[in-house]
């Protein structure tokens, strides 16, 4: 899974920077032109880029482990199979992104450790719990396939390591998708507990998805650096038009039902009801729907959210279990200070 | 299903594919947490690997027996499970033990698979061959990680070697006569005195190599252990896992 929605932060020009050498770089990206490691590129971008593709790669390891902890529980020996490829596949992508942002000057190493000790982020969605088997088709579906979304838009980039990344991983993300899809479809034919256990997940990842994207941009968010420097091409409020477009219908088709839901502290959900918003403007050929709780957003991104510690300390434990193997084969390695 | 129980071939088959899929199975706890990304993903290989020859061997037996292979993984009382139990002994998370245990049983299942090929069986000859080079690759990798990690200086040689010294006892139970359901003098087709020789030979041709030493015993033939239906209280706790969520709709397509 795991696009990098919403990870950059507003990057400020230093004004430091050589004016002629910025004229160049601004209008080779404006041609279409990619941006290699050797190049020159201004600070701002290099931390930039550094934060996204560390913020993608965090992700993609954080996102192996809720669903790596339901391999065991696969129903059949093709699902357990998927699953353990699928889940290799998002470390694989971890490995992947990683690289790529060694290359930009920061350790792998470092990026672990500042990952464990809570220093730099992942994706907020894994901040939530997977307590069934539909949680894991329901990740599979929407969340892969948000990611997806999200990740043809970075393909369209301008730093040529990382949209070269995405157009890899945008192609086993496909096949995680249509497992997903297939999951859901599977559940949905079936018993009344498999399709209960369906729509129960269901109602805990719509919302979810819809945060996937991230808050609105700011108005003008065109002109300021991520956008100008194609490091972002495309508005969180635009993906999730056409998220929504697209997996509302196709939900409602497998028979689904788009709630609103309130949930618990631990990410369960007290009380759903139909969603009255959820229309198809014939027009635009959008569908309307009622927007996600931000409140609840910025309380997960800030540490808050029902699965945050758990995740986070199972990372450390596998950093501090594996210090001596790295330390055996010469792979830099450091102590970390006690948990807080 | 009791034909297939009974079938001394069929038992011995069950063995090394319950071998194979309850060890994929306990090693995926490792997915995502491995010591480096690189060895996590080498570890899921190892264990897609294990899971699609415990799957070759299940349809092998399903077409045999006109059993459907998911009904054999995952449908049987405990009581018919041939693994033993060194398979889902838990490794704590220890990395070194990991490695040991994988590394025995895969030496151990290499050479099973090899004597399965050899009988007159066309058919299951042919799945064995499948099974075959991943089989070696996986030894290979395992072979050289004993061996890195046993010459790479004292911290992590102490560690291969205390869990050395932990399975060494229990591996064993590799060479257990498996099958609750046939006599225990039943004899073989692939004979386990001459195996166990060529397997602890093979063993310690890597620990000499690896600054490491263990001594190896094969067990009574009448030892009754998870390869004929008694097994330990971890192995039920794998079990459970494994089926849970097939138990939320028993006989429904998933
Ligand atoms: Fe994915
Ligand atoms: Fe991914």
């Amino acid at each position: 899974m795991s696009g990098a929605a919403n990870p950059v932060k507003p990057l400020e020009q230093t004004g430091h920077e050589d004016p002629d050498k910025l004229a160049e770089f601004e209008q080779h990206i404006a041609n279409g032109g990619l941006i290699e490691p050797g190049d020159w590129m201004p600070d701002a971008y290099r931390m930039g880029m550094l934060g996204m593709a560390e913020h993608h790669a965090n992700s993609e390891i954080i996102g192996a482990l809720p669903e790596g902890e339901w391999i065991t529980r696969a129903p059949s020996m093709r699902r357990k199979l998927a699953l353990t490829a699928k889940v290799q596949d998002e470390v694989g992508h971890g490995q992947m992104l990683y690289r790529v942002s060694q290359e930009l000057g920061k350790s792998r190493d470092d990026m672990l450790r500042d990952l464990v000790m809570g220093k730099t982020k992942y994706h907020n969605c894994f901040n939530y719990p997977a307590p069934t088997w539909g949680d894991i088709a329901m990740i599979q579906w929407l969340i892969d396939g948000a990611a997806i979304m999200n990740q043809k838009t970075l393909a369209d980039g301008a730093y040529g390591p990382y949209v070269r990344t995405m157009n890899r991983i945008n192609m086993e993300e496909a096949f995680h998708f249509k497992s997903g899809e297939d999951m859901v479809l599977t559940l949905m034919s079936g018993t009344k507990s498999q399709k209960n256990m369906c729509q129960d997940a269901f109602d805990r990842w719509w919302p979810v998805s819809l945060m996937f994207f991230g808050p609105a941009d700011k108005p003008d968010a065109e002109n300021k650096p991520a956008m100008k420097w194609r490091m972002k091409v495309e508005k969180n409020d635009s993906l999730r038009q056409r998220f929504v477009d697209r997996f509302a219908p196709a939900a409602m088709d497998l028979g689904l039902i788009i709630n609103i839901v309130t949930k618990n502290e631990q990410g369960l959900v007290t009380s759903a009801s139909p969603d009255e918003e959820l229309v198809l403007n014939e027009e635009t050929g959008n569908w309307s729907f009622t927007d996600p709780d931000w409140d609840e957003f910025w309380r997960v991104i800030r540490g808050n959210g029902p699965c945050n510690a758990h995740r986070l300390s199972l990372r450390r434990f596998s950093y501090e279990q594996g210090a001596w193997v790295r330390r055996a084969i010469g792979s830099g390695t450091t102590s970390l200070p006690p948990a807080a | 299903m009791e034909a297939m129980l009974t079938n001394p071939l069929a038992v011995l088959i069950l063995a090394h594919a319950d071998d194979k899929l309850l060890l994929g199975h306990v090693q995926s706890d490792w997915t995502g947490l491995g010591p480096l990304l690189e060895e996590d993903i080498a570890a899921s290989a190892m264990a897609q690997d294990d899971l699609s020859h415990a799957l070759i061997l299940y349809q092998f037996l399903g077409e045999r027996y006109e059993l459907d292979s998911d009904v054999i993984a995952f449908e049987r009382e405990p009581v018919d499970y041939m693994c033993c139990d060194l398979v889902t002994k838990p490794d704590e998370f220890d990395w070194a033990e990991a490695v040991v245990k994988r590394w025995l049983i895969a030496e151990f299942t290499g050479m099973g698979i090899d004597r399965l090929s050899a009988i007159e069986d066309k058919e299951l000859a042919a799945r064995c061959n499948r099974i075959k080079p991943e089989q070696a690759l996986q030894i290979k990798h395992l072979q050289a990680w004993i061996k890195r990690l046993g010459t790479a200086g004292p911290e992590s040689q102490e560690r291969i070697q205390a869990a050395l010294d932990r399975l060494s006892g229990l591996a064993g139970m590799l060479f257990e006569v498996p099958g609750q359901r046939l006599p225990v003098n039943d004899d073989f087709c692939c004979g386990r005195d001459e195996m166990f020789k060529a397997w602890d030979a093979s063993i310690q041709e890597t620990l000499s190599q690896s600054n490491l030493k263990a001594s190896f015993a094969l067990p009574e033939r009448s030892l009754i252990g998870g390869r004929r239906g008694t097994h330990a209280s971890h192995f039920h706790d794998q079990f459970d896992e494994l089926t849970e969520v097939r138990r939320v709709s028993p006989g429904a397509s998933w």
